[in-house]
Protein backbone atom coordinates (compact mmCIF):
# COMPACT_ATOMS: atom_id res chain seq x y z
CA UNK A 1 0.00 0.00 0.00
CA UNK A 2 2.87 2.40 0.98
CA UNK A 3 6.31 2.07 0.20
CA UNK A 4 9.68 4.25 0.92
CA UNK A 5 12.86 3.08 -0.17
CA UNK A 6 15.97 5.34 0.98
CA UNK A 7 14.59 8.38 1.33
CA UNK A 8 16.56 10.79 2.52
CA UNK A 9 15.86 14.80 3.37
CA UNK A 10 17.23 17.91 4.74
CA UNK A 11 15.98 21.09 6.00
CA UNK A 12 19.02 23.31 5.00
CA UNK A 13 22.43 21.80 5.67
CA UNK A 14 20.50 19.80 8.50
CA UNK A 15 19.84 16.10 7.52
CA UNK A 16 16.44 14.89 9.32
CA UNK A 17 16.34 11.78 6.98
CA UNK A 18 18.89 9.24 6.04
CA UNK A 19 17.78 6.59 4.26
CA UNK A 20 14.81 5.56 5.42
CA UNK A 21 13.02 2.14 4.10
CA UNK A 22 9.69 0.80 4.68
CA UNK A 23 6.36 -1.31 3.59
CA UNK A 24 3.50 -1.04 4.87
CA UNK A 25 0.54 -3.47 3.47
CA UNK A 26 -3.24 -2.69 3.20
CA UNK A 27 -4.81 -2.84 6.43
CA UNK A 28 -1.77 -2.65 8.54
CA UNK A 29 -1.12 -0.40 11.61
CA UNK A 30 1.96 0.98 11.81
CA UNK A 31 2.91 3.54 15.05
CA UNK A 32 5.81 5.79 14.57
CA UNK A 33 7.60 6.41 17.25
CA UNK A 34 10.91 8.04 18.47
CA UNK A 35 12.33 10.94 20.21
CA UNK A 36 11.30 14.74 19.13
CA UNK A 37 13.68 16.04 16.59
CA UNK A 38 14.49 12.38 14.99
CA UNK A 39 12.44 12.64 12.01
CA UNK A 40 9.01 10.64 12.20
CA UNK A 41 6.49 13.53 11.32
CA UNK A 42 9.08 14.17 8.52
CA UNK A 43 8.56 10.46 7.31
CA UNK A 44 4.76 11.06 7.88
CA UNK A 45 4.39 14.35 5.82
CA UNK A 46 6.64 12.94 2.92
CA UNK A 47 3.58 10.57 2.35
CA UNK A 48 1.66 12.86 0.84
CA UNK A 49 4.08 15.40 0.17
CA UNK A 50 3.42 17.81 2.34
CA UNK A 51 7.25 17.89 2.35
CA UNK A 52 9.56 17.23 -0.46
CA UNK A 53 11.61 14.17 -0.11
CA UNK A 54 15.27 14.86 -1.67
CA UNK A 55 16.29 11.31 -2.36
CA UNK A 56 14.73 7.85 -2.49
CA UNK A 57 10.91 6.72 -4.40
CA UNK A 58 7.55 6.71 -2.38
CA UNK A 59 4.92 4.72 -4.11
CA UNK A 60 1.78 5.07 -2.66
CA UNK A 61 -1.47 2.51 -3.73
CA UNK A 62 1.14 1.55 -6.78
CA UNK A 63 1.32 5.51 -7.80
CA UNK A 64 5.06 6.94 -7.65
CA UNK A 65 4.50 9.99 -5.80
CA UNK A 66 5.69 12.81 -7.96
CA UNK A 67 4.32 16.33 -8.59
CA UNK A 68 1.81 15.02 -11.04
CA UNK A 69 0.72 12.20 -8.80
CA UNK A 70 0.22 14.63 -5.63
CA UNK A 71 -3.80 15.18 -5.82
CA UNK A 72 -4.58 11.62 -6.98
CA UNK A 73 -2.29 10.58 -3.91
CA UNK A 74 -4.10 12.73 -1.57
CA UNK A 75 -7.21 11.69 -2.63
CA UNK A 76 -5.91 7.80 -1.24
CA UNK A 77 -4.55 9.25 1.66
CA UNK A 78 -6.17 11.25 4.73
CA UNK A 79 -4.06 13.04 7.57
CA UNK A 80 -4.90 13.93 11.18
CA UNK A 81 -3.14 16.66 12.76
CA UNK A 82 -1.55 17.40 16.17
CA UNK A 83 -3.25 20.42 16.59
CA UNK A 84 -6.83 19.74 14.58
CA UNK A 85 -6.31 22.22 11.63
CA UNK A 86 -10.11 22.50 11.60
CA UNK A 87 -10.95 25.71 9.39
CA UNK A 88 -12.11 28.11 11.98
CA UNK A 89 -14.73 29.51 9.93
CA UNK A 90 -16.70 26.64 8.67
CA UNK A 91 -18.96 24.21 11.45
CA UNK A 92 -18.38 21.08 11.72
CA UNK A 93 -20.61 19.66 9.41
CA UNK A 94 -19.16 22.63 6.73
CA UNK A 95 -15.18 21.16 7.41
CA UNK A 96 -16.15 17.39 6.92
CA UNK A 97 -17.91 18.25 3.64
CA UNK A 98 -15.41 20.71 2.42
CA UNK A 99 -12.58 17.96 0.67
CA UNK A 100 -15.96 15.74 -0.89
CA UNK A 101 -17.43 18.75 -2.43
CA UNK A 102 -14.22 20.73 -3.39
CA UNK A 103 -11.93 18.16 -4.24
CA UNK A 104 -14.25 15.10 -4.86
CA UNK A 105 -16.86 17.10 -6.72
CA UNK A 106 -19.57 15.57 -4.90
CA UNK A 107 -22.45 17.51 -4.60
CA UNK A 108 -23.39 19.22 -1.07
CA UNK A 109 -26.65 17.13 0.03
CA UNK A 110 -24.97 13.38 -0.27
CA UNK A 111 -22.14 14.93 1.26
CA UNK A 112 -23.96 16.42 4.33
CA UNK A 113 -25.69 12.78 4.66
CA UNK A 114 -22.07 11.01 4.95
CA UNK A 115 -21.18 13.52 7.30
CA UNK A 116 -23.95 13.10 10.07
CA UNK A 117 -23.43 9.57 9.44
CA UNK A 118 -19.36 10.26 9.98
CA UNK A 119 -20.80 12.12 12.97
CA UNK A 120 -22.71 9.51 14.18
CA UNK A 121 -19.46 7.07 14.16
CA UNK A 122 -17.07 10.11 15.76
CA UNK A 123 -20.34 9.86 18.42
CA UNK A 124 -20.42 14.23 17.85
CA UNK A 125 -24.23 14.15 15.83
CA UNK A 126 -25.69 17.15 18.04
CA UNK A 127 -22.26 19.47 17.29
CA UNK A 128 -22.74 19.33 13.54
CA UNK A 129 -23.17 23.69 13.41
CA UNK A 130 -21.04 24.28 15.82
CA UNK A 131 -17.93 25.84 15.31
CA UNK A 132 -14.30 24.32 16.04
CA UNK A 133 -13.70 27.33 18.06
CA UNK A 134 -16.60 26.20 20.37
CA UNK A 135 -15.60 21.95 20.89
CA UNK A 136 -12.92 20.84 23.56
CA UNK A 137 -9.61 19.42 21.68
CA UNK A 138 -10.53 16.29 22.16
CA UNK A 139 -14.16 16.93 19.99
CA UNK A 140 -11.98 18.75 16.98
CA UNK A 141 -9.85 15.97 16.81
CA UNK A 142 -12.86 13.81 16.41
CA UNK A 143 -14.25 16.01 13.75
CA UNK A 144 -10.34 15.73 12.39
CA UNK A 145 -10.67 12.05 12.18
CA UNK A 146 -14.04 12.51 10.67
CA UNK A 147 -12.85 15.10 7.86
CA UNK A 148 -10.14 12.51 7.23
CA UNK A 149 -12.72 9.47 6.78
CA UNK A 150 -15.04 11.39 4.50
CA UNK A 151 -12.30 11.68 1.97
CA UNK A 152 -12.92 7.63 1.95
CA UNK A 153 -9.31 7.00 1.89
CA UNK A 154 -7.33 4.12 1.71
CA UNK A 155 -4.52 4.89 4.33
CA UNK A 156 -4.74 7.69 7.47
CA UNK A 157 -1.52 9.28 8.53
CA UNK A 158 -2.12 10.57 12.17
CA UNK A 159 0.65 13.13 13.32
CA UNK A 160 0.81 12.85 17.00
CA UNK A 161 -3.40 12.86 17.21
CA UNK A 162 -3.19 13.04 20.98
CA UNK A 163 -0.15 15.24 22.19
CA UNK A 164 -2.06 18.76 21.78
CA UNK A 165 -4.74 17.08 24.07
CA UNK A 166 -5.46 17.27 27.72
CA UNK A 167 -4.50 13.90 29.46
CA UNK A 168 -8.49 13.72 29.84
CA UNK A 169 -9.57 13.94 26.67
CA UNK A 170 -6.96 11.57 24.95
CA UNK A 171 -9.39 8.57 26.16
CA UNK A 172 -11.92 9.28 23.42
CA UNK A 173 -10.02 10.17 20.17
CA UNK A 174 -7.76 6.91 20.50
CA UNK A 175 -11.42 5.19 21.30
CA UNK A 176 -12.05 6.18 17.39
CA UNK A 177 -8.51 5.59 16.11
CA UNK A 178 -9.42 1.73 17.56
CA UNK A 179 -12.66 1.24 15.94
CA UNK A 180 -10.78 2.51 13.03
CA UNK A 181 -7.74 -0.28 13.30
CA UNK A 182 -11.21 -2.90 13.58
CA UNK A 183 -12.43 -1.84 10.49
CA UNK A 184 -9.37 -3.01 8.51
CA UNK A 185 -8.16 0.65 7.85
CA UNK A 186 -4.46 1.26 6.90
CA UNK A 187 -3.26 3.93 9.51
CA UNK A 188 0.74 4.83 9.66
CA UNK A 189 0.44 6.90 13.76
CA UNK A 190 3.32 8.94 14.95
CA UNK A 191 2.83 8.61 18.22
CA UNK A 192 3.96 9.02 21.71
CA UNK A 193 1.04 6.70 23.19
CA UNK A 194 2.89 3.68 23.58
CA UNK A 195 0.64 1.59 25.49
CA UNK A 196 -1.96 2.29 22.79
CA UNK A 197 0.11 1.42 19.88
CA UNK A 198 1.07 -1.81 21.97
CA UNK A 199 -2.45 -2.62 21.94
CA UNK A 200 -3.32 -1.56 18.56
CA UNK A 201 -0.34 -1.42 16.26
CA UNK A 202 0.77 -4.59 13.89
CA UNK A 203 3.99 -2.91 13.30
CA UNK A 204 6.34 -0.39 15.40
CA UNK A 205 9.13 1.70 13.79
CA UNK A 206 11.63 3.59 16.43
CA UNK A 207 12.88 6.01 14.72
CA UNK A 208 15.99 8.18 15.67
CA UNK A 209 18.35 10.60 13.53
CA UNK A 210 15.88 9.81 10.72
CA UNK A 211 17.34 6.44 10.75
CA UNK A 212 15.14 3.77 11.30
CA UNK A 213 16.73 2.00 13.96
CA UNK A 214 13.91 -0.71 14.76
CA UNK A 215 10.95 -2.16 12.60
CA UNK A 216 9.01 -5.00 13.77
CA UNK A 217 6.03 -6.13 15.38
CA UNK A 218 4.25 -3.56 17.51
CA UNK A 219 4.25 -6.31 20.68
CA UNK A 220 7.95 -7.27 20.74
CA UNK A 221 9.35 -3.93 19.47
CA UNK A 222 7.65 -1.90 22.23
CA UNK A 223 8.03 -4.54 25.02
CA UNK A 224 11.08 -6.11 24.68
CA UNK A 225 13.52 -4.02 22.16
CA UNK A 226 16.63 -5.13 20.82
CA UNK A 227 18.46 -1.70 20.24
CA UNK A 228 19.59 -0.16 23.50
CA UNK A 229 18.66 3.41 22.47
CA UNK A 230 15.30 1.67 22.05
CA UNK A 231 14.95 0.85 25.63
CA UNK A 232 16.49 3.65 26.93
CA UNK A 233 13.50 5.61 25.08
CA UNK A 234 10.90 3.56 26.39
CA UNK A 235 12.55 3.40 29.89
CA UNK A 236 12.21 7.57 29.81
CA UNK A 237 8.88 7.56 28.22
CA UNK A 238 7.17 5.07 30.52
CA UNK A 239 8.37 6.15 33.51
CA UNK A 240 9.87 9.66 32.83
CA UNK A 241 10.34 10.21 36.92
CA UNK B 1 -23.80 83.02 16.04
CA UNK B 2 -27.08 83.74 14.64
CA UNK B 3 -25.99 85.00 11.70
CA UNK B 4 -23.64 81.50 11.44
CA UNK B 5 -27.02 79.69 11.44
CA UNK B 6 -28.55 81.44 8.82
CA UNK B 7 -25.39 81.40 6.45
CA UNK B 8 -25.33 77.19 7.24
CA UNK B 9 -28.91 76.69 6.11
CA UNK B 10 -27.83 78.74 3.25
CA UNK B 11 -25.22 76.85 2.21
CA UNK B 12 -25.83 73.49 3.39
CA UNK B 13 -28.01 72.52 0.08
CA UNK B 14 -24.75 73.63 -2.23
CA UNK B 15 -22.49 71.44 0.68
CA UNK B 16 -24.74 68.45 0.51
CA UNK B 17 -24.60 68.04 -3.17
CA UNK B 18 -20.72 68.16 -2.70
CA UNK B 19 -21.13 65.47 0.14
CA UNK B 20 -22.74 63.46 -2.17
CA UNK B 21 -20.69 63.52 -4.45
CA UNK B 22 -17.70 63.05 -2.23
CA UNK B 23 -19.58 59.80 -1.27
CA UNK B 24 -20.11 58.63 -4.70
CA UNK B 25 -16.32 59.40 -5.52
CA UNK B 26 -15.17 57.93 -2.39
CA UNK B 27 -17.08 54.31 -3.10
CA UNK B 28 -16.20 54.24 -6.79
CA UNK B 29 -12.37 54.88 -5.47
CA UNK B 30 -13.17 51.99 -3.59
CA UNK B 31 -14.15 49.34 -5.33
CA UNK B 32 -11.48 50.27 -7.64
CA UNK B 33 -8.57 50.28 -4.92
CA UNK B 34 -9.91 46.58 -3.94
CA UNK B 35 -10.30 45.32 -6.97
CA UNK B 36 -6.77 46.36 -8.01
CA UNK B 37 -5.50 45.83 -4.74
CA UNK B 38 -6.60 42.05 -4.41
CA UNK B 39 -4.55 41.74 -7.66
CA UNK B 40 -1.77 43.19 -6.53
CA UNK B 41 -1.59 40.97 -2.86
CA UNK B 42 -2.21 38.35 -5.01
CA UNK B 43 0.97 39.01 -6.81
CA UNK B 44 2.79 39.50 -4.30
CA UNK B 45 1.62 35.95 -2.71
CA UNK B 46 2.48 34.36 -6.26
CA UNK B 47 4.83 31.24 -6.07
CA UNK B 48 6.22 32.78 -9.36
CA UNK B 49 8.82 35.28 -8.56
CA UNK B 50 8.27 37.47 -12.16
CA UNK B 51 4.61 38.20 -10.79
CA UNK B 52 5.94 38.90 -6.98
CA UNK B 53 8.85 41.87 -8.43
CA UNK B 54 6.00 43.11 -10.76
CA UNK B 55 3.92 43.38 -7.11
CA UNK B 56 7.32 45.07 -5.86
CA UNK B 57 7.57 47.30 -8.22
CA UNK B 58 4.03 48.49 -8.62
CA UNK B 59 3.76 48.92 -4.63
CA UNK B 60 6.90 50.97 -4.31
CA UNK B 61 6.26 53.32 -7.34
CA UNK B 62 2.50 54.08 -6.85
CA UNK B 63 3.17 54.45 -3.07
CA UNK B 64 6.08 57.49 -3.87
CA UNK B 65 4.13 59.23 -5.68
CA UNK B 66 1.96 62.04 -4.04
CA UNK B 67 -1.42 61.72 -4.84
CA UNK B 68 -2.36 64.87 -6.60
CA UNK B 69 0.54 64.07 -8.82
CA UNK B 70 -1.30 60.86 -9.78
CA UNK B 71 -4.50 62.63 -10.22
CA UNK B 72 -2.95 65.05 -12.22
CA UNK B 73 -1.55 62.15 -14.61
CA UNK B 74 -4.53 60.80 -15.13
CA UNK B 75 -6.16 63.95 -15.53
CA UNK B 76 -4.17 65.65 -17.53
CA UNK B 77 -1.37 63.28 -19.47
CA UNK B 78 -3.59 60.23 -20.67
CA UNK B 79 -5.91 62.80 -23.02
CA UNK B 80 -2.15 63.59 -24.56
CA UNK B 81 -2.68 59.76 -25.59
CA UNK B 82 -5.87 59.77 -26.27
CA UNK B 83 -7.68 58.81 -23.28
CA UNK B 84 -10.22 61.57 -22.08
CA UNK B 85 -12.03 61.04 -18.82
CA UNK B 86 -14.45 63.20 -17.28
CA UNK B 87 -13.15 64.44 -14.18
CA UNK B 88 -15.33 62.35 -12.19
CA UNK B 89 -13.57 59.41 -13.18
CA UNK B 90 -10.41 60.59 -13.20
CA UNK B 91 -10.67 61.10 -10.09
CA UNK B 92 -12.02 57.80 -8.99
CA UNK B 93 -9.55 55.70 -11.16
CA UNK B 94 -6.46 58.07 -9.89
CA UNK B 95 -7.52 57.63 -6.19
CA UNK B 96 -8.46 54.42 -6.70
CA UNK B 97 -5.17 53.28 -7.97
CA UNK B 98 -3.31 55.42 -5.20
CA UNK B 99 -5.12 53.43 -2.48
CA UNK B 100 -4.68 50.37 -4.79
CA UNK B 101 -1.43 49.88 -2.85
CA UNK B 102 -2.47 50.25 0.66
CA UNK B 103 -5.68 48.02 0.10
CA UNK B 104 -3.21 45.23 -1.26
CA UNK B 105 -0.29 45.67 1.87
CA UNK B 106 -3.85 45.32 4.05
CA UNK B 107 -4.75 42.45 2.51
CA UNK B 108 -1.49 40.89 1.95
CA UNK B 109 -0.88 41.09 5.69
CA UNK B 110 -4.45 39.43 6.12
CA UNK B 111 -3.48 36.62 3.96
CA UNK B 112 -0.10 36.02 5.25
CA UNK B 113 -1.11 36.35 8.88
CA UNK B 114 -3.35 32.49 7.72
CA UNK B 115 -2.11 30.13 10.22
CA UNK B 116 0.27 28.04 7.79
CA UNK B 117 -1.02 24.55 9.55
CA UNK B 118 -4.63 25.53 7.75
CA UNK B 119 -3.10 25.53 4.21
CA UNK B 120 -1.47 22.08 4.75
CA UNK B 121 -5.01 20.84 5.84
CA UNK B 122 -6.37 21.91 3.01
CA UNK B 123 -3.51 20.92 0.49
CA UNK B 124 -3.64 17.73 2.95
CA UNK B 125 -7.14 17.07 1.62
CA UNK B 126 -6.29 17.59 -2.27
CA UNK B 127 -7.36 21.15 -2.90
CA UNK B 128 -5.01 23.07 -4.98
CA UNK B 129 -3.23 26.32 -4.29
CA UNK B 130 -5.71 28.10 -6.33
CA UNK B 131 -8.50 26.62 -3.68
CA UNK B 132 -6.76 26.85 -0.60
CA UNK B 133 -6.57 30.53 -1.92
CA UNK B 134 -9.81 30.76 -1.68
CA UNK B 135 -11.67 28.64 0.54
CA UNK B 136 -8.78 29.38 3.27
CA UNK B 137 -6.35 31.88 2.58
CA UNK B 138 -9.33 34.65 1.64
CA UNK B 139 -12.19 34.21 3.56
CA UNK B 140 -9.70 33.94 6.88
CA UNK B 141 -7.42 37.00 5.85
CA UNK B 142 -10.16 39.28 5.14
CA UNK B 143 -11.13 39.42 8.94
CA UNK B 144 -7.86 39.96 9.65
CA UNK B 145 -7.38 43.33 7.08
CA UNK B 146 -10.88 44.30 8.14
CA UNK B 147 -9.59 46.57 10.75
CA UNK B 148 -6.57 48.45 8.29
CA UNK B 149 -9.17 48.15 5.88
CA UNK B 150 -11.45 50.70 7.56
CA UNK B 151 -8.70 52.74 8.71
CA UNK B 152 -7.46 53.31 4.87
CA UNK B 153 -11.22 54.25 3.79
CA UNK B 154 -11.42 56.74 6.44
CA UNK B 155 -8.43 57.70 4.72
CA UNK B 156 -9.53 57.54 1.29
CA UNK B 157 -13.12 59.34 2.08
CA UNK B 158 -10.82 62.20 3.60
CA UNK B 159 -8.06 62.17 0.67
CA UNK B 160 -10.89 62.85 -2.16
CA UNK B 161 -10.66 66.22 -1.41
CA UNK B 162 -7.71 66.41 -3.39
CA UNK B 163 -10.06 65.64 -6.58
CA UNK B 164 -10.80 69.25 -6.42
CA UNK B 165 -8.09 70.17 -7.56
CA UNK B 166 -9.03 68.51 -11.16
CA UNK B 167 -12.44 70.22 -11.05
CA UNK B 168 -14.82 67.37 -9.17
CA UNK B 169 -17.49 69.36 -7.55
CA UNK B 170 -16.99 67.41 -4.97
CA UNK B 171 -17.41 68.67 -0.79
CA UNK B 172 -14.19 70.50 -0.68
CA UNK B 173 -14.47 72.01 -4.38
CA UNK B 174 -18.12 73.21 -3.47
CA UNK B 175 -17.14 74.90 -0.54
CA UNK B 176 -13.86 76.54 -1.76
CA UNK B 177 -16.29 78.23 -4.64
CA UNK B 178 -18.83 78.99 -2.09
CA UNK B 179 -16.53 80.88 0.27
CA UNK B 180 -14.75 82.31 -2.96
CA UNK B 181 -18.13 84.30 -3.79
CA UNK B 182 -19.75 84.80 -0.32
CA UNK B 183 -16.33 85.81 1.42
CA UNK B 184 -17.99 83.47 4.67
CA UNK B 185 -14.42 81.61 5.05
CA UNK B 186 -15.12 81.03 8.46
CA UNK B 187 -18.52 79.36 8.15
CA UNK B 188 -17.72 77.78 5.18
CA UNK B 189 -14.64 75.63 6.37
CA UNK B 190 -16.38 74.89 9.70
CA UNK B 191 -19.16 73.44 7.97
CA UNK B 192 -17.25 71.45 5.62
CA UNK B 193 -15.12 70.07 8.74
CA UNK B 194 -18.42 68.96 10.44
CA UNK B 195 -19.76 67.07 7.14
CA UNK B 196 -16.46 65.28 6.64
CA UNK B 197 -16.42 64.38 9.86
CA UNK B 198 -20.31 63.85 9.94
CA UNK B 199 -19.67 61.33 6.78
CA UNK B 200 -16.31 59.24 8.66
CA UNK B 201 -17.50 58.31 11.81
CA UNK B 202 -20.36 56.25 10.19
CA UNK B 203 -18.12 54.79 8.13
CA UNK B 204 -15.79 54.10 11.13
CA UNK B 205 -19.34 52.25 12.96
CA UNK B 206 -19.89 50.42 9.93
CA UNK B 207 -16.75 48.92 9.74
CA UNK B 208 -16.46 48.37 13.29
CA UNK B 209 -20.00 46.40 13.04
CA UNK B 210 -18.76 44.26 10.69
CA UNK B 211 -15.65 43.14 12.57
CA UNK B 212 -17.84 41.92 15.19
CA UNK B 213 -19.70 39.80 12.36
CA UNK B 214 -17.25 38.08 11.18
CA UNK B 215 -15.93 36.96 14.10
CA UNK B 216 -17.04 33.53 14.26
CA UNK B 217 -16.89 32.60 18.01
Amino acid sequence: MIELKNIAKSFGTRQVLRDVSFSIAAGEVACLIGPSGSGKSTILRTINGLERHDAGTITVDGTLLTDAALPAIRRKVSMVFQRFNLFPHRTVIENIIEGPVQVLGEDAESARLRAMELLKRVDLADRADAYPGQLSGGQQQRIGIARALAMGPQAILFDEPTSALDPERVGEVLAVMRELTQDGMTMVVVTHEISFAREVADRALFIDEGVILEDGPAREVLTAPSAERTRLFLDRVLSPL
Amino acid sequence: MSEFMTDAIAFLPVLGRGLVTTILLTLCALAVSLALGLVWALMGLSQHAPLRWTNKIVVNTVRGIPIIVQLFCVYFVLPEWGIDLDPFVAGAVGLGIAYSVYQAENLRGGFESVDKQLVEAGTALGMSRAQVTRRVVMPLGLRTALPSFGNTTVMLLKDSSIASTITVAELTRSGQLLAISTFKNGTVYVLIALLYLAASIPLAMAVRALEKKAAWR
